[in-house]
């Protein structure tokens, strides 16, 4: 609008009529983007992510885990695999195979745990040993507090 | 145009020829010129009230009737004319697939109804009160059996359906729009397949939905999108209330929207033409109905062989938390799934090419047009090439899981 109008009234009319047409239009788009927001953020599916007071996961007593033996713990949807080692050392690690998220199972004999969709397995440092998935399992560490076992996730 | 040969039936004129010489008849349709004056009978009585006419063609664009209608006519006359209307004789059998998903979605429709009156979509009560259905109510189990298996049967009439348009070419001008709603439907079809699957919540119909998921994901841009609208990636009970109600309320809107679609632009540019035009006949609208009857008599005869003799199993409720052995994704994902897991690539990759094959399969006519190289047989031998790889990735798929 800053350049000189041509003198013409019908041709200011004209652009006046443009600039009017494209700020409602400008305007409307902006109630679509509100509106495309507030839908979004409504659909946006509330994430079960863990709170900080969750991340701190209570599994148990220690003495009630078998060395060897491992403890699926049903958690949201991070469960994951508490498995004594030895009379201290206890480790955890997701349940979720890094592939197809299916849910992995423990083989007691060779100490693995293994897919059964695809047969991956890994070992019990998360370590993949064989099969199909692309990344090594997490993790959690664990800490044993006056005879109870949390991991913290 | 009623009629793809193009001869002048009297009631080819359309609605815009009605519209012209409804000048110089009596306006509205008040009491109808082709009866005896002294009958009123209850159409004559809604007619003075509502154009009844006008709901007839309304209700109409959802299956049968392929040419105008012209609305300005009382409806006797209408349905009258329309019964003697020229169709093309070869309008039968697997030529008429449409009609078949028509009757085949009314059927869903209508048990899905009476399954919705029992089923409660959560975690805890889906599997519960799907298995009150099937075993405890009365008749619950071939309700439950007819729905599941004529979900079957739409999927493959859907597809098939868009395999004879591609067969018989009629995805070219001026039948783009068929082509786009043939290929909409079908993918809705999936969709509501999908969808309804996980709502038994039992191990398999889970799993299969979870290793289907995981196909959906693995697409760029768009997985994350449509994870997005179902409710994330992990199948909790947000993902359960959603696919339910994208089950019974969205997808069947939108579906019945492109079968709206479809019939408003067959009614423009009419029935096909046979694809190798013999000096075949024309019957009645008539004719047509009582054939397609039939038709429609042998499929419900099929349909009730099946669910009774090959119900559907269950597996026992869902757990999250335990993956049985050897469940597949549906089967309708079972090739983009063997490419995603024996395909050496990076998985965006594979993701890109599959967007790439649907998007193409979409656009059909528009590069079909613009290229123009290949001719109508090279094309077809392409098309069966396409559907023998796709068959074999599918058996890939089946044996990748098999242990």
């Amino acid at each position: 609008m800053a350049e000189p109008m041509p003198p013409s009234p019908a041709s200011t009319g004209e652009s006046r009529r443009r600039f009017l047409a494209f700020l409602s239009r400008a305007f409307l788009s902006l109630w679509a983007v509100g509106g495309a927001g507030v839908v979004g953020a409504y659909l946006r599916a509330p994430e079960r992510r863990e709170r900080v007071a969750e991340r701190l996961v209570r599994v148990g007593l220690l003495e009630d885990l078998r060395i060897g033996e491992a403890r699926l713990v049903r958690h949201g949807t991070t469960p994951f695999y508490v498995v004594r080692l030895d009379g201290s050392r206890v480790v955890a690690l997701a349940a979720v195979c890094t592939h197809v998220r299916c849910i992995l199972g423990f083989d007691r004999e060779r100490r693995a745990l293994v897919c059964p969709c695809h047969d991956g397995r890994f070992d019990l440092a998360g370590n993949v040993l064989s099969g199909p998935p692309p990344k090594s399992l997490p993790t959690y560490a664990v800490s044993v507090r006056a005879g109870e076992v949390f991991v913290h996730l | 145009m009623s009629s793809p040969r193009g001869n002048p039936p009297p009631a080819a004129g359309g609605s815009r020829a009605g519209d012209a010489d409804s000048a110089d008849r009596p306006p509205p349709p008040v009491p109808a010129s082709g009866h005896p004056a002294g009958r009123t009978g209850w159409v004559e009585w809604l007619e003075q009230r509502l154009n009844l006419t006008e709901i007839f063609s309304f209700l109409t664009h959802f299956g049968l009737v392929y040419a105008p209608i012209d609305r300005s006519r009382p409806v006797r006359e209408v349905v009258r004319e329309l019964a003697t209307q020229p169709v093309p004789s070869y309008a039968r059998g697997p030529r008429v697939l449409g009609l078949l998903a028509a009757i085949l979605f009314g059927l869903e429709a209508l048990t899905g109804v009476l399954l919705a009156y029992y089923y409660r979509p959560t975690p805890e009560a889906a599997f519960e009160s799907t298995r009150t259905i099937v075993r405890d109510l009365p008749a619950g189990w071939f309700i439950h059996e007819m729905h599941a298996w004529g979900a079957y049967l739409l999927v493959a009439v859907v597809v098939l359906r868009l395999l004879r348009l591609f067969w018989d070419g009629l995805y070219r001008a001026p039948r783009e729009v068929l082509w786009w709603s043939a290929v909409i439907l079908a993918w809705l079809v999936l969709q509501l397949d999908f969808t309804g699957r996980l709502l038994t919540w039992d191990a398999r119909s889970y799993w299969s939905t979870v290793r289907g998921m995981e196909v959906v994901w693995a697409l760029p841009v768009v997985g994350p999108v449509l994870a997005f609208l179902l409710g994330g990636r992990v199948v909790n009970e947000d993902v359960l209330i959603r696919f339910y109600v994208l089950h019974l309320l969205v997808l069947p809107a939108f579906y019945l929207t492109f079968v709206y679609l479809t019939f408003s632009t067959l009614r423009r540019v009419g029935l096909s033409p046979p694809a190798d035009s013999g000096p075949e006949g024309t019957v009645t609208f008539r004719h047509h109905l009582y054939s397609m009857l039939i038709l429609s008599v042998l499929l419900f005869g099929v349909l009730v062989t099946l669910a009774t003799l090959l119900p559907f199993g269950f597996a026992g409720p869902a757990d999250p938390y335990s993956t049985p052995l050897g469940v597949r994704p549906p089967w309708y994902m079972l090739a983009p799934y063997a490419l995603f897991q024996r395909l050496p690539l990076p998985a965006w990759v594979t993701g890109l090419l599959l967007l790439g094959a649907a998007v193409a399969v979409l656009l059909l006519p528009l590069w079909i047009r613009e290229r123009g190289v290949l001719e109508p047989r090279r094309l077809r031998t392409a098309g069966v090439a396409a559907l023998a790889v796709w068959a074999a990735l599918s058996v890939v798929g089946m044996l990748i899981d098999r242990r």
